[in-house]
């Protein structure tokens, strides 16, 4: 498929499943009533519930899911490994895991900023670790092994924070910080998340043409004149703002940066650069499906969004791990 | 342009790999390395083209390249690397294309000029044909071709290549050769190593034989593939004739004082 | 019951064996308590060193209202060995415990008395009386719960052109459903529980927007837990609950009232009725 129809067919779906995501909700507003409260006005309970609850919970959908998808890209363009996924290598975990770190603590002062920076540190953190690792030459099984130990670390570590904590709700909310959950979000959470993520997708987007010269090695890519530690340091931020902001508004969210690099790739002509924007409006669009599903598959329940994820995922990852035996990609 | 090593060291984890070593490469020629396993060849040639840092200077027309930037440097030299890797099944094309990154980095917009050059390329190792296909999916011979084709597209004065003709058949090897040698005449400079003495004899217009982190002998063919230094170096005894395209060598086997270390 | 009362006895004459080192008199068994609800019946009736120990859940501000009383009691964690150190003539808990605790005391020849979590007012003033007969404190206990049916009666009508519509809301958008004892005071108290008049049951969770759609005209939140954030505080501060224009938000000045049946229910049910005047169907021209 070329690049523009792919693009075009790919920005029409997230638009798609935007205004489907903005349509449903427990109170039910007709389509057209809906639309109008959210533009014009009008009726004021529908005009609250479509701008203060619906519109930010699909504009974080799409927003979180354009970032995982775009990291995911990176991650796996850089680390050359196409099972290489924010979940699963653990940096979702490790972001949740610094976000509950500085916020349930109380050592951050100012709790609205405690959230997106300590997710920021705790996904840096982990990526430089993953970087560490991979330089040793190491093989695929290795790197997902140590995510794999990286997220679970991160994990007991959480829910170990969170029962220390003298608040009685704490010990529940690991389920949040775990499964993830686009529920109650508001039009603040969106604020604080667009420019920590516009800055990680320019220092993604900015080391685009390395990945590309990576394809080659790191000796082919250096004879291209490429900068690599440069370009290292531009994906560790870039994936650590996108991970980490997005993990501090709705916790980790797994197997979206995973799934649709890899459905996006065969479409694309496989240079790494290619793939950053459809595998980010792939992933907008899948996470936004995936939340509509979370919350309508149980009539009057509502499931985490990471749940459907994982349900979708985790098969998928045992099936590229099966093939693997063969050709990976 | 001329690329030149000035008194040119490098240890690697404690051990001294190279050894103060003078080489002049100039425009125009095919110069191949030759030496036995762990002689220093790749680390040369690393130095040679900017990718290991060293003591002593590495010079491009008296300008030392350490002052310049990566981008510079991929302007002037290409870099083709023993170890052929091809993380994603890309193109043949876009492959080639690749080569073309130190020229329009951020632009990711191919020029007709940069397309020219890529078709060029490509015709003269033979992989136009290939054009389409997932470089993963290709031979060992293939591939070599194809990312040969690359450094070509590359465009530059000079070309280092180490062992970009190792694990291809005979055929496939003259024909590899017989590129460098329409390179050389387009006035670069280019520097190859080689394993295979036969094919280095005949092709190359200067061997250079490393032994040990340093230069046992730099010359045409004739003066380098004597009895004595095949014996010095590698340890080995060979019959030498000459005929009307060039020199050939048939290694016959070990000499009796024995190998030297390596 | 045979066996009971040779406990007693027992008891009784043990107690006096002590009574000549101690010099402390105790008319009944001596009790301990596993459950967070019998702690604070317990605590309220029983007399000085009676009661041997309490839950440790007993201590908890946001699951019992007796929390500063259950300071000066020894603490356990529900556990069989605890209650064998304790050595107390009766055990009272609840029907669902966390270990098999109850079942393993029987055996070991223990008095264990259950009490369900009540889940109504109706059924307070019973279980109040009960404890009181099993600690031997009746006429306290008679006292106690004859106040709380006298109080449950005289509950007048809110004096509101109609009933005024309340809901509890918690933690990630959780609410109070029908079958909760919040239900029943919220009933008691002349309100009507909108989570339960749209179908919910229990501890639900309640969609916000169905609180826009149709806001209460008084909206139960959490109060945060002072030096202890957690995401739960965020529902207080979200913007939709600002918009509610027509709706007052309260909280009550002990988290735990509802959590167990007890005379502080009463007190739950008071505080409700005092938001009254200031809500919307409620409201009065011209002062009182």
């Amino acid at each position: 498929m070329n690049r523009p129809r792919l693009i075009t067919t790919l920005i029409v779906l997230v638009i798609a499943a935007f205004v489907l995501s903005l349509l449903i909700g427990p109170a039910r507003i007709g389509p057209v009533a809906s639309i109008e409260a959210l533009i014009a006005g009008g009726n004021e309970a529908a005009m609250i519930i479509m701008r203060e609850i619906r519109l930010p919970r699909a504009l974080l959908a799409v927003l979180i899911g354009f970032s995982l998808g775009v990291a995911g890209a990176a991650l796996q363009g850089l680390l050359r490994n196409p099972l290489a996924e924010p979940g699963i290598i653990g940096i979702s975990a490790s972001a949740s895991l610094g976000a509950v770190l500085l916020f349930y603590t109380g050592l951050a002062g100012v709790s609205l900023l405690a959230l997106p920076a300590g997710a920021l540190t705790g996904a840096a953190l982990c990526v430089l670790v993953l970087l560490v690792i991979s330089a040793a030459q190491a093989s695929t099984i290795t790197l997902i092994l140590a995510g794999v130990a990286l997220a679970s670390l991160a994990g007991a570590l959480t829910s170990l924070v969170l029962n220390l904590s003298p608040n009685p709700y704490a010990s529940y909310e690991i389920i949040f910080w775990l499964l993830g959950s686009l529920k109650d979000r508001t039009m603040d959470h969106v604020w604080l998340v667009i420019p920590l993520m516009v800055l990680g997708w320019a220092a993604l987007w900015a080391s685009s043409r390395t990945l590309d010269a990576l394809s080659l090695g790191e000796e082919g890519a250096s004879g291209l004149g490429a900068n690599i530690p440069r370009a290292r340091v531009l994906i560790v931020c870039g994936v650590a703002l996108c991970v980490g902001a997005a993990t501090a508004v709705s916790g980790a969210i797994g197997f979206i940066g995973l799934i649709v690099p890899h459905l996006v790739r065969p479409l694309t002509n496989r240079l790494p650069s290619q793939l950053l924007l459809p595998a980010g409006l792939g992933g907008a669009a899948l996470l936004t499906i995936a939340d509509i599903v979370a919350r309508t598959i149980i009539p009057e329940r509502e499931l985490n969004v990471g749940v459907v994820t994982a349900l979708i995922g985790a098969p998928f990852f045992l099936w590229l791990v099966i093939r693997s035996r063969r050709e990976l990609f | 342009m001329q690329l030149s090593a000035r008194n040119v060291s490098v240890s690697l984890s404690g051990r001294q790999v190279l050894n103060g070593v003078d080489l002049d490469l100039e425009p125009g020629e095919v110069t191949g390395l030759l030496g036995p396993n762990g002689a220093g060849k790749s680390t040369l040639m690393r130095a040679l083209a900017g990718q290991l840092t060293h003591q002593g200077h590495v010079e491009i027309d008296g300008q030392a390249i350490a002052g310049m930037s990566e981008v510079e440097r991929a302007r002037i030299t290409a870099w083709l690397p023993q170890q052929r890797v091809l993380s994603w099944p890309i193109s043949v094309q876009a492959v080639v294309e690749l080569g073309r990154l130190p020229w329009h980095g951020w632009r990711r917009v191919m020029s007709q000029a940069d397309r020219e050059k890529c078709a060029a390329a490509m015709e003269l190792l033979d992989v136009t044909g290939l054009a389409g296909r997932p470089a993963t999916e290709l031979s060992g011979g293939e591939q070599a071709r194809v990312l040969m084709a690359r450094a070509v597209a590359q465009d530059t004065p000079v070309l280092v290549a180490d062992e970009p003709a190792s694990g291809l058949d005979p055929a496939h090897q003259i024909s590899m050769m017989a590129a460098l040698r329409q390179l050389a005449g387009q006035g670069r400079t280019v520097f190859v190593s080689l394993h295979d003495l036969s094919l280095a004899a005949r092709w190359c217009d200067r061997l250079v034989l490393m032994k040990d982190g340093a230069i046992a002998a730099d010359g045409a063919p004739d003066e380098v593939m004597t009895d004595t230094t095949l014996r010095d170096v590698y340890g080995i005894s060979a019959r030498i004739g000459r005929d009307e395209c060039g020199l050939w060598l048939a290694p016959l086997g070990l000499t009796e004082g024995g190998m030297g270390n390596g | 019951m045979e066996q009971f009362g040779k406990r007693i006895w027992t008891g009784v004459l043990a107690a006096a064996g002590l009574l000549v080192s101690t010099g402390s008199v105790l008319s009944g068994p001596s009790v301990a308590s596993l459950n967070v609800c019998t702690d604070q019946l317990a605590m309220l009736l029983a007399e000085p060193g009676q009661l041997k120990s309490v839950s440790n859940l007993a201590r908890d501000p946001t699951l019992s209202s007796l929390h500063e009383k259950a300071r000066q009691y020894p603490l356990n964690k529900g556990l069989a060995e605890e209650v064998l150190v304790v050595k107390p003539d009766l055990v009272v808990t609840g029907t669902f415990s966390l270990h098999n605790t109850t079942g393993l005391l029987s055996r070991l020849g223990f008095a264990v008395e259950e009490f369900a979590y009540s889940q109504s007012v109706e059924t307070i003033a019973t279980d109040i009386r009960r404890m009181g007969r099993l600690l031997e404190q009746s006429a306290r206990a008679g006292a106690m719960a004859s106040k709380f049916e006298h109080d449950l009666a005289e509950l007048a009508p809110l004096a509101c052109s109609r009933k005024p519509v309340a809901l509890f809301y918690g933690a990630r958008g959780v609410a109070l459903g029908k079958g909760t004892l919040a239900h029943s005071a919220m009933q008691a108290a002349g309100f009507i529980n909108m989570a339960a008049e749209r179908g919910y049951e229990g501890v639900a969770a309640f969609p916000l927007e169905l609180l826009v759609q149709d806001p209460p005209d008084l909206i139960i939140l959490p109060r945060p837990t002072p030096g202890a954030p957690a995401l739960a505080d965020e529902i207080l501060s979200h913007p939709v609950l600002k918009s509610l224009k027509t709706t007052v938000t309260g909280s009550f000045s002990r988290p735990a009232s509802l959590n167990c049946g007890g005379p502080f229910t009463m007190q739950a049910i008071h505080e409700l009725r005092a938001y009254a005047p200031s809500l919307l169907p409620c409201r009065k021209e011209g002062g009182s």
